[in-house]
């Protein structure tokens, strides 16, 4: 396996060489440079290479004149050559990305028999650059240039491309993916929401848990984990308790949605609620709606049993407390069961 | 997660063709396994069409059996009580899987096309020929301890995370299915296939077939499920069984037995199903069996403790099943299908 640490390091200064059209390193300060050490038969200007830069260009809102900026920019290398040893290159796949000053300011390595996955380099690019800021010019973030950022990502991607490395299942969706790109946008969402009707626009990927307390500023429901594993994020779908991280909003139209801003009636708390008052059925209450949600749907579902603590322990067995107040959240809900 | 456009199918002609023609659509129904795998970057369909409001919601009777309605939600036929009194192993095996969230939102078609729980799949920085082919395997020589070992390929070596999909092998459940061609009828055992050297497919299915019901035929002998797990309750099995028996004069007729946790697929055993059939129940003879059942496991580096596992697993459904010793709990519950964690915490006849 390559080893990572040979390789010139992030934030070291490039050494000066003598590149493939006979032009020197040192000439090129000013623009950012990709460096790509690869087998002989890479070709970025390949025509359905070209078509992915295109791609990935729109993707990024770039613009066509960066892919022109990208290709002229690009130096496909020997990586067994005298000029992949100065950059600790022997033989991988590497890339290698400098920026104006000739600084080194991202690089990866594909080791023999290995393949780069295309989470490792937006990992990296999301390093490089966490959150740009409006789709504006100038600098961003990190203090790289729009331009040296649009490039490095265009340069990963057509990585992705170098022998060895299948484009697979992303390659074939890209047109697909164009697509859904352009037609996502925002699409009109009515939610019916402890009684209430909510009119919103958004974006159709958009979880119910993320609508509620992102867009309706109902924040009495929890993001926990997001995954569906810890069930902070119950709410009632119908009557029945269901996780809001993985109900998509668009999904949820039609349905009774009720959080936990709706359990109580007015100012008089749900039984439950203040059976776990009384039985002190929380520490930090973080996972506390989403068990209440969950407790309260299980005693007003009548097919599902649940009269013993073993039972009630095992259908409620979704959410998760940290603080591990098992014993108190049993006797409170049980409480109300006898009441 | 990756843009999509939505739309919600009014039908399920209208459904499939939406989705047919287009390689980058999929179908969506309570998409507990299908959001979180696009949340992960895993999954990036371009078109989701929306299968839950169809008409798909129904339990009737159907032949002597069950018509299950694809979209009828794992809580619902968990606790129908045909379901439950006559199809124990089904209860079981919904029951004993994930959470009453969950099983309130997973409909009975969408439970068995729940994709694998391999690590590798579900991290897109790893290699997995399932989810981008021709990537290669990053559990062939990883932390392969969830692994298979049946059926298993040098491209893939997932298993199938489904419950339910082993108690629907092990009752011959048949699939009822509307695709581009329009309407047709699967086995189940047949519905999952091999990894082979295309693991990306997990079933039997064309793009854009629309699963409409899932049907139980008539049965009236015993059926149960039982599953082992790393955490009392909410957790995938490391190991599974479900058991379809008849008797008759203190005999076994037909048996059919399926393992889950596995294989790619939920795995029938015909050898073992010849050698019971018509014999006289006991314990040495489910021993027999057991060893049977594992004798062509091909255990990985870190799964070869499925292995005893599955044979004391085999055994002690066919004992419970076969009535030789007593469930763990009531009949079609989480209770009955457990093996440690909550069995025997609540008395079998209640």
């Amino acid at each position: 396996m390559a080893e990572l640490t040979d390789l010139l390091p992030t934030g070291a200064s490039a050494p000066d060489a003598v590149l493939s059209d006979g032009s020197r390193l040192s000439d090129l300060r000013g623009r950012p440079v990709i460096l790509a050490f690869a087998p002989d038969e890479w070709n970025p200007t390949h025509a359905y290479q070209s078509e992915i830069f295109a791609r990935l260009s729109q993707e990024f809102g770039a613009g066509a004149a960066f892919v022109d900026t990208a290709t002229e920019d690009w130096h496909a290398l020997d990586c067994r050559g005298t000029l992949a040893a100065q950059f600790g290159v022997c033989g991988q796949q590497a890339l290698f990305l400098l920026d104006e000053h000739g600084i080194v300011r991202w690089q990866t390595v594909v080791g023999p028999g290995q393949q780069l996955r295309a989470g490792q380099v937006l990992a990296a690019l999301q390093a490089l650059h966490p959150a740009p800021a409006n789709g504006a010019s100038g600098e961003w973030g990190s203090g790289l240039s729009r331009r040296t950022f649009v490039t490095a990502t265009l340069a990963a991607a057509a990585l992705l491309l170098l022998p060895g490395c299948s484009p697979g299942a992303d390659d074939k969706s890209a047109p697909n993916a164009q697509a859904a790109a352009r037609g996502s946008g925002q699409v009109a969402v009515t939610l019916t929401i402890n009684g209430k009707t909510h009119r919103l626009q958004l974006d159709p990927r958009v979880a119910l848990l993320d609508a509620l307390r992102e867009e309706l500023h109902l924040t009495g429901t929890k993001k926990g984990c997001d995954h569906g594993q810890c069930g902070a994020c119950t709410v009632h779908l119908d009557g029945q308790s269901a996780l809001s991280c993985l109900t998509l909003a668009v999904m949820a139209q039609g349905k009774r949605i009720t959080t936990i801003e709706g359990l109580a009636s007015g100012e008089e708390l749900h039984p439950l609620q203040a059976a776990f008052l009384k039985h002190d059925a929380f520490q930090c209450g973080y996972c506390t709606p989403g068990q209440l949600m969950a407790a309260s749907a299980l005693l007003q579902d009548p097919h599902t049993p649940a009269g013993s603590a073993v039972e009630l322990r095992e259908a409620l067995s979704g959410n998760l407390c940290r603080c591990a107040a098992y014993p108190n959240i049993i006797a409170a809900i049980q409480e109300v069961q006898r009441a | 997660m990756h843009p999509f456009q939505y739309q919600r199918a009014e039908s399920a002609e209208q459904a499939v063709a939406a989705v047919a023609p287009n390689p980058a659509a999929t179908f969506i129904a309570g998409g507990t396994s299908h959001v979180d795998l696009m949340k992960e970057d895993v999954h990036r369909p371009a078109l989701l069409v929306d299968v839950s409001a169809l008409p798909l919601r129904e339990i009737s009777a159907f032949e002597g059996g069950l018509r299950i309605g694809a979209g009828v939600s794992n809580t619902a036929a968990a606790y129908h009580a045909d379901v439950q009194r006559r199809y124990p192993a089904v209860s079981e095996a919904l029951l004993a899987g994930a959470s009453m969230q969950i099983r309130n939102m997973a409909t009975m078609a969408g439970n068995p096309l729940q994709r694998t729980r391999c690590p590798y799949f579900r991290d897109p920085t790893q290699a997995c020929n399932k989810r981008q082919p021709g990537s290669g395997c990053a559990a062939i020589g990883g932390y392969n301890h969830v692994h298979a070992l049946f059926g298993a390929s040098a491209a893939c070596i997932a298993t199938h995370p489904s419950d339910l999909a082993v108690a629907l092998s092990a009752l011959d459940a048949r699939v009822q299915t509307l695709g581009p061609r329009g309407p047709r009828t699967i086995a189940f055992p047949e519905l999952h296939r091999l990894p082979g050297d295309t693991p990306h497919l997990d079933t039997v299915l064309a793009h854009g077939e629309l699963i409409t019901s899932i049907d139980l035929l008539a049965f009236t002998g015993r059926s149960h499920y039982l599953k082992v797990r790393e955490r009392a309750s909410y957790a995938y099995a490391l190991v599974s069984c479900a058991v379809a028996l008849e008797m008759s004069g203190g005999k076994l007729q037909r048996v059919r037995v399926a393992l889950g946790g596995v294989a790619h697929k939920p795995w029938r055993l015909p050898a073992v199903e010849a050698m019971l059939a018509e014999q006289p129940p006991s314990e040495k003879l489910f021993r027999a069996a057991a060893q049977a059942a594992f004798a062509d496991a091909r255990p990985l580096k870190h799964n070869a403790y499925k292995v005893p596992m599955g044979r004391d697993l085999l055994v002690r459904a066919l004992l419970e099943t076969s009535g030789l010793r007593p469930l763990q709990g009531p009949a079609g519950t989480a209770f009955a299908a457990s093996v440690g964690g909550v069995a025997g915490q609540l008395a079998a006849p209640r």
